[in-house]
């Protein structure tokens, strides 16, 4: 049992902004009201207390951070923490397991979701995923280049597509659905790419736009609580921001009460103009009106972090064409008949015109994006460390921290970004919506995001006084998120005064969906792909029991 | 100066990161301060001798210390010399100042070091002045002279500076050398993959990656990746 008492509230998704109230917790939920005799108490008179933040995309456990961490040792002499109480923690973009638990709790984060698992090594990821403390996570599989997915798009077979969708999240414990670059990654078996949503993707004659309306489909028939993800084509190419509008629009189709229908990741680095490197601009303005006047897409921002980052994608064309760009390392896997990945060590310059350019890209979206419609993310550790959203968040709301950022970067970007003109500061309501309301709506998860009765007992409580602080003193809205007094995960003191001071275990949530659909339809197709494959189809993918805290949540 | 010397044998690798500094220092704190022993933190005077003579910022290092690593780390002023042989480590990320080594160094001599001057009378094993794993700038400057021979893999990615070998080295001189100065009287292994730039001067034989172009007065390459390093037989 828990008592925080005297607290400055902003609860965006209960209509609280900035009232002084009392929060109880007890059993890990937020109640009511209890027996306030014997039940420990916290004084947080004059202090923000909100519930904990949520990272919708962050890519914290699989194969593709794991083979980054081998492949730059030179992380590794990053230590955060020395053994002691906890265990160690190292790492300065690519954290291992402790540490990533560790450093959402030390900034008031206490749910993350892996957002690209290829299904085969889903093995890999819960185990990853079950090393990370304190916060609770879940996990996306890829679809969009998976061979039966492609042909059921081909064929228009809503009903087999809706089964195989169902069966692979319970075999995978898997969240939602997650495509990246869809059709491209297949193109690239065969050394290619598609270079729009109507390209034909070599063997299956499906396009993109098939895959994705065909995919958005089933998922809001399965009525599951995450729509769609996606990563969309062309990332990082000068003039993508065309491609991201078009996909944007597949959505238009579709309705949904509860949520969006389709969730567009990292648009950052989707929304460029320009027709080569030498003339790139920003298309976030064109990308912000239309996220706005539709109301079933979400985003969020994929803010690149001057300083250190190691990009790891499923998207493998395009890490082949960064690797030719930056001359760094290079690493390719291409995953049977289910994906691929590809991983790239990076630096953004602030010196880089380009680097320069996507800083500004990811502000002003977040910035001119609706707070309901955005999340913040850097797709760690793509833009840089997740560590880093304290820094977003004063971006955010502080012109004159955005002002004395901007010094530091190349004098193109001014020319290339309306980032300069925009003055808009968003207030603390906004950014406390953009990172927890927001991300919580996103992934359909109810009892986060918000402090109301029922809800998880995850409340952070920071050093600010949301009645009385200034947008200029940015000093103070950095320190204050960087340090929060106390993270309560589940009703547990976790972190206090910015150190850690407990140390607890998450849950993972998986969907069950299998409620409407029968495996007897695509049984025959299931049999002859796992002929031809490396692992039996009674092999693939995990059991519930294997999970340290497997939660499951029935679809509809 | 400070005069150490080891009581007995090590029985496992000690990680002493000692610097002449620790020499200015009032003798109490010298002997606290803290070293590796294994996976054990001990204080300096449980496994050295140690006399202090005098203020001057000197360290002398007498008996063996083989098993001794990490001395001179990131050191930037005053002078360590080594009557005998060192171990590995030594001079690694070194700023200024200088070290004298009497006997023989082991790997990891001035890895990515970036002033000062070392010397060894004796001969090195390998990685000498190379970037440790997964950094992209081995050594930036200062001098590293060696009298007798050198093992494989010198000078990686090196940015600066100067390497003189006296006798001969092994394989992978300056791969991926970008700027600096590699100077070999003896004979050597494969010389200057992937070179970007920088000079490699060699008195006795050695052997060339395919892809350097001759000129008229020695080789230029990497050409795989559009390198302008010179590799010359040394006058």
């Amino acid at each position: 049992m828990l008592h925080i008492k005297n607290g400055i509230v902003i609860d965006p998704k209960n209509g609280i902004i900035g009232e002084k109230m009392d929060i109880f917790i007890k059993d890990g939920k937020i109640v009511e009201e209890v027996e306030v005799n014997g039940c420990k108490t916290i004084d947080a008179n004059g202090k923000l207390v909100v519930a904990g933040g949520i990272d919708l995309h962050a890519h914290i456990a699989g194969g593709k951070i794991n083979t980054g961490r081998a492949m730059r040792p030179e992380e590794m002499r990053h230590v955060r923490q020395k053994t002691g109480k906890f265990r160690a923690a190292v790492g300065r973009t690519l954290l291992t397991s402790p540490a990533i638990g560790y450093e959402y709790a030390k900034m008031g984060y206490t749910t993350a979701i892996e957002p690209a698992t290829p299904s085969i090594y889903v093995i890999h990821t819960h185990e990853e995923l079950d090393s990370i403390p304190i916060i609770d996570k879940a996990t996306l599989p890829l679809f969009g280049n998976w061979h039966p997915v492609l042909r059921y798009s081909a064929d228009k077979d809503i009903e087999k597509l809706k089964s195989f969708v169902a069966w692979v999240l319970e075999r995978t414990k898997g969240y939602g659905v997650k495509l990246v670059n869809p059709g491209g990654v297949e193109a690239w078996m065969y050394g290619g790419n598609v270079k729009s949503i109507d390209d034909t993707v070599p063997g299956f004659g499906v396009t993109p736009r098939e895959i994705i309306t065909s995919l958005i489909a089933a998922v809001e028939e399965l009525k599951l609580p995450h729509s769609v993800h996606i990563h969309c084509n062309n990332l990082g190419m000068p003039g993508n921001y065309e491609t991201t509008m078009e996909t944007i629009k597949l959505a238009k189709g579709f309705e949904n009460e509860r949520r969006q229908v389709l969730h567009v990741t990292h648009v950052q680095f989707n929304a460029y103009t320009g027709s080569s490197w030498r003339d790139i601009g920003s298309g976030a303005e064109h990308i912000a009106k239309l996220i706005n006047s539709m109301d079933n897409v979400t985003i969020d921002m994929g803010q690149p972090i001057f300083g250190y980052a190691t990009t790891m994608t499923a998207d493998c064309p395009w890490q082949f064409e960064l690797h030719k760009i930056a001359k760094a390392k290079w690493c390719n896997r291409d995953i049977e008949l289910e994906t691929g990945a590809g991983i790239v060590p990076y630096v953004y310059r602030p010196k880089n015109p380009v680097n320069s350019v996507q800083w500004a890209v990811g502000l002003e979206l977040g910035l001119l994006v609706d707070s309901e419609k955005i999340a913040v993310s850097t797709d760690y550790p793509n833009g840089g460390p997740f560590t880093s959203y304290p820094y977003i968040v004063t971006l955010l709301m502080s012109r004159k921290f955005r002002e004395e950022e901007m010094k530091k970067a190349h004098p193109y970007m001014e020319k290339a970004t309306s980032l300069s003109s925009i003055d808009k500061e968003k207030s603390l309501e906004e950014v406390i919506t953009m990172t927890r309301v927001t991300p919580a709506k996103v992934l359909g998860m109810e009892n986060k995001g918000h402090l109301g009765v029922g809800a998880d007992g995850d409340v952070v409580i920071y050093d600010i006084d949301p009645l009385n602080y200034s947008s200029n003193d940015w000093q103070t809205i950095l320190k204050a998120f960087e340090n929060p007094l106390y993270t309560i995960k589940s009703g547990e003191i976790v972190v206090k005064d910015g150190e850690l001071v407990g140390e607890t275990w998450g849950r993972t949530f998986w969907v069950d969906a299998r409620a409407d659909t029968t495996t007897e339809i695509i049984e025959a197709d299931l049999e002859e792909y796992f002929n031809y494959y490396t692992v039996k189809c009674c092999n693939y993918g995990v059991k519930e029991a294997w999970l340290r805290n497997p939660v499951r949540i029935t679809a509809g | 100066m400070l005069v150490i010397r080891p009581r007995s044998d090590f029985e496992v690798n000690v990680e002493a990161e000692i610097t002449p500094e620790l020499a200015t220092k009032p003798v109490e704190e010298i002997r606290r301060f803290r070293v590796y022993y294994g996976n054990r933190l001990v204080p300096l005077e449980e496994l050295f001798d140690l006399e202090k003579k005098g203020d001057e910022e000197v360290l002398i290092l007498e008996g063996d210390f083989s098993r001794v690593k990490w001395v001179g780390m990131g050191m930037q002023s005053g002078e360590i010399i080594v009557k005998g042989n060192i171990g590995a480590h030594c001079g690694a990320f070194m700023k200024g100042g200088k070290i004298v080594i009497e006997g023989n160094a082991d790997d990891w001599l001035g890895a990515e070091m970036e002033g000062g001057e070392i010397i060894v009378k004796g001969n090195t094993r390998h990685l000498v002045a190379c970037p440790y794993w997964g950094d992209l700038e081995g050594m930036k400057g200062g001098k590293i002279t060696i009298e007798g021979n050198a093992g494989n893999y010198i000078g990686e990615k090196m940015c600066g500076g100067e390497i003189e070998i006296k006798g001969n080295a092994g394989d992978f001189i300056g791969t991926e050398m970008k700027d600096g100065r590699i100077v070999i009287h003896g004979s050597c292994g494969y010389v200057g993959g992937d070179m970007k730039g920088g000079e490699i001067l060699i008195g006795g034989s050695f052997e060339l990656v395919p892809a350097f172009v001759k000129m008229e007065d020695g080789f230029v390459g990497d050409v795989n990746v559009g390198g302008q390093g010179k590799v010359k037989v040394l006058k």
